[in-house]
């Protein structure tokens, strides 16, 4: 009766664990720059579309690798948290997860259209970043809240 | 739809846990269908009719809204 597509419950905490720390540096990152260590690292690039410099295609390329540290951890992270089952999934969790999901998907669109219509330049580039995880996000605030509710109405 | 599982779980004294455990879902789940937030599927109902040994009918009942 559960999903098949989610993963084992044992997955769940280690979601948790790469995706809080993850967002946290992920935020510090994009709002004050903060940045612990540079590590450069010669990286395989599909592309790299150069700024003030001719792009690079199928090539090497120097480049920190921090921000893609955070950012694959808090994606990884983010999966995991969300879509691991729960100790006791059933159907009623399994509709709660898909109300959920319905839910943050227009949450999150409706967050992007309102910026397109009123954040330009390098803010709506920001708001591009943090959209790589809002959907997530979202859905895990939203998903635990209505099991956290559902578990403490007393009946 | 209207159901009867708080009143059988009462006179079978048991708590929203134990039911939850004895036909293997969450006590959310539980929790919802006693508060008419939650239709269960056919094969829970038919879980919870075998428990408390009744028809399930007895338990699950039409509403006006269905």
């Amino acid at each position: 009766m559960s999903n098949r597509f989610l993963f084992p419950h044992r997955f769940k905490m280690i979601g948790w664990i790469l995706f809080v720390p993850a967002v946290i540096l992920g935020l510090l990152t994009t709002l004050f720059d903060f940045t612990p260590f540079e590590w450069d690292a010669t990286v395989f690039a599909i592309y790299d579309g150069g700024l003030f410099e001719s792009s690079k295609v199928m090539t090497l390329v120097e480049n920190n690798v921090f921000d893609e540290i955070v950012g694959i951890t808090a994606i990884a992270g983010g999966l995991l948290a969300a879509f691991s089952k729960e100790k006791d999934e059933d159907e009623y969790i399994a509709q709660i997860r898909l109300e959920s999901l319905l839910w943050a998907t227009y949450i999150n669109y409706g967050f992007l259209l309102f910026s397109i219509l009123f954040i330009y330049g390098l803010g709506f580039y920001q708001i591009m970043i943090f959209n790589m995880f809002t959907l997530l996000f979202i859905f895990l605030v939203r998903f635990n809240f209505i099991l956290y509710k559902s578990a403490r109405a007393i009946a | 739809m209207k159901n009867t599982i708080k009143v059988e779980r009462a006179i079978h004294s048991l708590t929203q846990e134990d039911l939850a455990k004895k036909i293997g879902v969450s006590r959310q789940t539980i929790n919802a269908m006693e508060a008419n937030k939650y239709v269960p599927s056919t094969v829970l109902a038919l879980k919870i009719a075998r428990l408390f040994g009744k028809p399930v009918e007895d338990i699950f009942e039409l509403s006006e809204e269905d």
